[in-house]
C-alpha cells in the first residue's frame, strides 16, 4: 500500500466503514424480509390445494368397494378421460363420517343434480328403481363391472363373463395337462386321482354374469381338454356382503375341509387375496395352485414367488376411461353405445415383470 | 473517480447532517422492521380468524337448517299460524345462507362438497314447502310421503354438512400449524434483524463518535502544544469539511499566520538592527575621516623634523626660550598623531596638557595659570588617549578666554570612594544648566564647536569614555552659575587599572 493510498485510507475509513455498517444494516433486514416472505410463501404453497380448477361437469362414481386399489385404478382412468369434456369426477361419499350403502349414495347423487353416475350396479330391485329415476332426473348413468340389465342405464361398462370365464377355462387347461404329464413334482404322487377345481363365487352376486362364468369355464374345460374326464369343477359361494365375511369363509375352507381341491379359481381381488394369505398360513404352497383375479401389488408380489400361479387383470384404467367416455359422449350426443369391453390379461411367472413395479400400461 | 468524487461530496457534508442522517437513517429501518412484524402478525391473526371463520358459518348453517326441519314438523304437527311463520322464516334464512356456498365444479373436494349440499338444499327446500302446500291442502298422503322424503334428504345434508366441517376442521388444523410456524420463523427473524440493526448501529455510533472526537482530541492536543509555547507544532490534518474540520483548518490557519508573523517581526528586528549598525559605522566612519583629514594637513614628520630643526636652531643660538617653546610643539604634536587612537596612561595625558598649557601661555603670554594637585599614585591608571587635552582646550576656549580676570585652570587627580576623579576646573565665564544639559546628552552638533577646536569636541570624549567604561556615570558638569566656573569630573572606576582602550 503506497503512501498515498494509505492516506487515502486514513481520510476514508470512518465513511467507509460508516456506509458499510450501512449497508449491512439494510442488507440484513432486507435479506431478513424476503426469506421471511418466501418461507411464508412456500408454506402457503404447500398447505393450499395447487391452483383449484374449473370444470364444466360433475360425475360420481359409486361403489361399494372404493377404497380397494382395482376401484381407484378405475377412478383414475375416469378421471384422466372425463378431464377431457372438462367435467370432474369423484367417488361419492369418500370423505363423508357416515358410510352410505350404494343405494343412499345413488339416492344423494340424485338429490344433488349430479351430471352423471358411474355405479357397479346389481340386478337387484331397488337399483333398478334408482337407476330409472336417475335417468328421469336427466342424469345419465353408466354402469360399471357389474350390471342392471333392467334399468335404462346408458351404457354398461364390463367384461364379458364369457370371455372371463373361458380365460379362466384355459388356464384350467394348461395346469391340467402339467398335473396329468407329472411335470410338476409335488403332484406326481396324485396322477390317478381326478384334479379338483374350486370355483370361489361372489355368493350376493344375484346376476347372471356368474353363472355365465362358471358355464363359460366349465364349458371350456370340458369341450377343449384332453383330461375332460379327470377334472372335477365345484363352484363355492362366499359371502362378501358382510364386513370380513369373505376371509372368514375361505378360512372356513381350509380348516373343514379334509381333501382340500388342487386349484383355487378366485372370481374378485379380495378373494385372491385372502386365498393367497390361508395357503401361506397353512402352508400349503405348492399344493394348491391359485388363479387369481386382479393385479394388486401383493397378488403381483405373490405369483413372482410362485405362490399365485396366474391372475387374470382386468384394465382398470380402461374401464374407467369408458366410463367417463360414455357419459362424455351421451352429454355431447344424446347417444352412447350400450356395451363397452374392457380387456382382460393373463398374468404369469413368466410375464409379471412387466406389471411389477409399473404402470400397467406400460406394458401394452 | 466516480468514488471519489462522491468520498469528497460526502466530507463536506456537515456534522449536523451527518448525524441526522445516520440517526435518522437507522431509525427508518428499525421502524420499517417493526412495521412489517406488525403487518405480518396482524395479516397471520386474520388468516387464523378466517380460518375458523369457515366452521362458524358451517355451523350456522347446520343450525338453519335444524330450525327449518324443526318448524316444518312442528307446523306438521300443530298446523299453527306460528309455526307457519318461523318456518317460513327459517326457510328464508337457511336459503339465504346457502347461497353463499359454492356452486361451481372444482377439483377441490371441500368446494364440490358445498356444491352437493347447495344443490340437496335447493332440493330439499322446494320438498318442504311442497310438504307445508300438502298439509295446508289436507292432502295427507301427499304430505306424509313428501315429509319422508325431506327428511331422508334432511339427513344426508345434515351428514354432509357435519363431514364438511369435519374436513374444514382437519384442513384448518394444518393451516393453523402452518401459521404458528409462520409466527415462530417472524419472531425468529424479526430477532435477527433487530439484533443485527442494533449491532451495526452500535458500530456506527461508535464510529461517529470517534469521527467526532478523534479530530477534536488532536486538535487540543495541537492547541495545547501551541499554548504552551511550541509554535512548531504540527498541522492538524484535515479529513472531512464539517464543522470540526472547518475548525481544525481555521486553527492550522492561525498557526501559520502567527508564525508568519513572527517571522516578519524577526525580519524586521534584524532591519532595524542593521540600519542602526550602520549608522554608527557610518558616525565612526566620519570620525575617521575627520581624523584622516586632519592628520594629512600636516605631514607629522615633516612637522616634527621642522620642529626639531627649529629647536637645534635655538639650542645653537643660545635662545633656550625658544629651544623650549619648539620642543613642547613638536612633542604636543608628536602624541596628537601618535596616540590618537590607543590607550594611554594618565601620567601622559597629564603630560600632554601640561605641553599644551605651555604652548599656549607662550602664545597668550602666560596669562593662563594652570596648578596641579596629583595623587601620583593614580597616574598609571589607563585612560583613552586624547581625554584631558580637549576638555583642557574647552576650559580655556570657551572658560576663561574672555574673562576680565586672572584664568585658572586646575587639575586635580585624586582618590574617592574607589573611583579615581579627575578634575578640570576653570574660573571662568561658568555655563548654564541648560547648556550644561545639552551637552551631557551629546546634542551639541559637532559643527557648533569643531571650529576653532584641534578637531577633538567634548562629546566626542564623553562618549569614548562612556563606551570605554561601559557606563554612563562617568563625566559630570558642575557649574554654580554664571561667572562662577565650570568643573567637569571623569569619574574612572578602579578597576579601569591596566585596561586596554581595545578591548572596547
Amino acid at each position: 500500500m503506497s503512501e498515498h493510498q494509505t492516506k487515502e485510507w486514513k481520510k476514508n475509513k470512518f465513511v467507509l466503514i460508516s456506509i458499510g455498517a450501512m449497508l449491512v444494516m439494510i442488507l440484513i433486514t432486507m435479506g431478513g424480509l424476503i426469506f421471511f416472505k418466501i418461507k411464508i410463501q412456500n408454506s402457503m404453497k404447500e398447505d393450499m390445494h395447487i391452483s383449484k380448477e374449473s370444470y364444466d361437469k360433475y360425475y360420481v362414481m359409486i361403489t361399494p368397494d372404493s377404497d380397494s386399489s382395482f376401484w381407484q385404478s378405475v377412478f383414475e382412468g375416469a378421471k384422466e378421460e372425463a378431464k377431457k369434456n372438462h367435467a370432474y369426477v369423484e367417488i361419492l361419499g369418500d370423505n363423508l363420517s357416515v358410510s352410505y350403502s350404494e343405494a343412499e349414495q345413488l339416492r344423494i347423487a340424485i338429490d344433488a343434480k349430479v351430471d352423471g353416475i358411474i355405479v357397479e350396479a346389481n340386478e337387484s330391485a331397488q337399483m333398478l328403481e334408482l337407476i330409472n329415476e336417475a335417468v328421469q332426473e336427466g342424469i345419465p348413468v353408466v354402469t360399471a363391472l357389474g350390471d342392471n340389465t333392467a334399468s335404462v342405464r346408458q351404457s354398461y361398462v364390463g367384461i364379458s363373463s364369457y370371455n372371463l370365464g373361458r380365460e379362466y377355462g384355459k388356464q384350467v387347461n394348461t395346469l391340467a395337462d402339467a398335473y396329468f404329464k407329472g411335470d410338476t413334482a409335488d403332484m406326481a404322487d396324485k396322477k390317478n386321482e381326478p384334479l379338483q377345481v374350486l370355483v370361489l363365487i361372489n355368493a350376493n352376486a344375484d346376476d347372471s354374469s356368474q353363472n355365465i362364468l362358471f358355464s363359460a369355464i366349465q364349458e371350456t374345460v370340458e369341450s377343449k381338454s384332453d383330461h375332460a374326464g379327470q377334472i372335477n369343477l365345484e363352484a363355492r359361494a362366499i359371502d362378501t356382503e358382510g364386513a370380513f365375511t369373505a376371509e372368514e369363509s375361505i378360512r372356513n375352507i381350509f380348516m373343514t375341509e379334509e381333501d382340500l381341491p388342487d386349484i383355487i379359481l378366485c372370481l374378485d381381488e379380495l378373494n385372491t387375496t385372502c386365498v393367497y394369505q390361508e395357503i401361506v398360513d397353512y402352508n400349503k404352497v405348492g399344493q394348491i395352485t391359485i388363479v387369481g383375479y386382479y393385479d394388486s401389488e401383493t397378488i403381483l408380489k405373490a405369483i413372482e414367488h410362485n405362490v399365485i400361479y396366474s391372475t387374470i387383470s382386468v384394465d382398470t384404467k380402461q374401464m374407467g376411461e369408458y366410463c367417463a367416455e360414455a357419459l362424455n359422449e351421451y352429454l355431447q350426443t344424446g347417444y352412447v353405445s350400450e356395451y363397452y369391453a374392457v380387456d382382460t390379461n393373463v398374468i404369469t411367472a413368466g410375464n409379471v415383470r412387466n406389471y411389477l413395479g409399473g404402470d400397467a400400461d406400460a406394458e401394452k | 473517480m466516480q468514488k471519489s468524487r462522491f468520498l469528497n461530496r460526502i466530507h463536506t457534508v456537515t456534522l449536523q447532517t451527518k448525524l441526522i442522517f445516520s440517526f435518522i437513517a437507522t431509525t427508518i429501518i428499525i421502524l420499517i422492521v417493526n412495521l412489517f412484524m406488525y403487518q405480518n402478525i396482524n395479516q397471520l391473526v386474520n388468516q387464523l380468524d378466517a380460518i375458523y371463520l369457515s366452521n362458524v358459518q358451517l355451523n350456522e348453517l347446520g343450525e338453519a337448517l335444524n330450525d327449518v326441519q324443526d318448524s316444518m314438523t312442528l307446523y306438521l304437527n300443530t298446523k299453527t299460524s306460528d309455526a307457519m311463520e318461523s318456518y317460513y322464516r327459517a326457510e328464508q334464512d337457511y336459503s339465504m345462507l346457502i347461497q353463499n356456498l359454492n356452486e361451481k365444479v372444482t377439483d377441490d373436494n371441500l368446494q364440490m362438497m358445498e356444491r352437493m349440499i347447495r344443490n340437496m338444499s335447493d332440493n330439499y327446500l322446494e320438498i318442504t314447502n311442497q310438504t307445508v302446500e300438502a298439509k295446508r291442502g289436507r292432502n295427507i298422503e301427499k304430505y306424509k310421503t313428501r315429509y319422508e322424503k325431506a327428511t331422508e334428504l334432511y339427513e344426508y345434508i345434515g351428514t354432509y354438512v357435519y363431514s364438511l366441517n369435519n374436513e374444514q376442521f382437519r384442513e384448518n388444523s394444518s393451516s393453523y400449524k402452518m401459521l404458528s410456524l409462520s409466527l415462530q420463523y417472524l419472531e425468529f427473524i424479526s430477532i435477527f434483524i433487530l439484533v443485527s440493526v442494533a449491532a451495526c448501529n452500535i458500530v456506527l455510533i461508535t464510529i461517529l463518535t470517534k469521527s467526532i472526537t478523534n479530530p477534536l482530541s488532536i486538535l487540543s492536543k495541537a492547541a495545547n502544544q501551541v499554548a504552551s509555547g511550541n509554535l512548531e507544532a504540527e498541522l492538524v490534518e484535515v479529513y472531512s469539511m464539517d464543522e470540526i474540520g472547518i475548525v481544525s483548518s481555521a486553527f492550522n490557519k492561525m498557526l501559520v499566520s502567527i508564525r508568519e508573523y513572527i517571522e516578519r517581526i524577526k525580519e524586521s528586528m534584524e532591519k532595524e538592527r542593521t540600519m542602526k549598525e550602520r549608522e554608527l559605522m557610518m558616525g565612526t566612519h566620519l570620525k575617521d575621516a575627520q581624523l584622516k583629514y586632519l592628520q594629512a594637513q600636516i605631514n607629522p614628520h615633516f612637522l616634527f623634523n621642522t620642529l626639531n630643526a627649529g629647536a637645534q636652531l635655538a639650542m645653537m643660538e643660545g635662545a633656550d626660550r625658544t629651544y623650549e617653546y619648539v620642543q613642547n610643539v613638536a612633542q604636543f604634536f608628536r602624541y596628537n598623531v601618535k596616540k590618537n587612537n590607543e590607550t594611554v596612561s594618565l601620567r601622559d595625558e597629564i603630560e600632554l596638557v601640561d605641553n599644551y598649557i605651555y604652548i599656549l601661555n607662550v602664545r597668550f603670554s602666560g596669562d593662563i595659570h594652570f596648578e596641579k594637585h596629583i595623587d601620583e599614585s593614580l597616574t598609571n591608571i589607563q585612560v583613552p588617549s586624547m581625554l584631558l587635552q580637549p576638555i583642557v582646550e574647552n576650559s580655556i576656549n570657551y572658560g576663561i578666554r574672555d574673562i576680565e580676570w586672572q584664568g585658572l585652570i586646575q587639575l586635580s587627580v585624586y582618590e574617592q570612594e574607589e573611583t579615581v576623579c579627575i578634575s578640570i576646573k576653570d574660573n571662568g565665564i561658568g555655563m548654564t544648566q541648560n547648556k550644561i544639559d545639552k551637552v551631557m546628552s551629546s546634542e551639541l552638533r559637532e559643527s557648533d564647536v569643531s571650529a576653532e577646536s584641534n578637531g577633538v569636541g567634548l562629546s566626542n570624549v564623553i562618549s569614548r569614555l562612556r563606551l570605554f567604561f561601559d557606563s554612563k556615570d562617568v563625566f559630570d558638569i558642575i557649574s554654580e552659575g554664571e561667572n562662577k566656573g565650570t568643573e567637569v569630573i571623569i569619574y574612572l572606576p578602579n578597576t579601569a587599572m591596566g585596561r586596554k582602550y581595545e578591548d572596547v
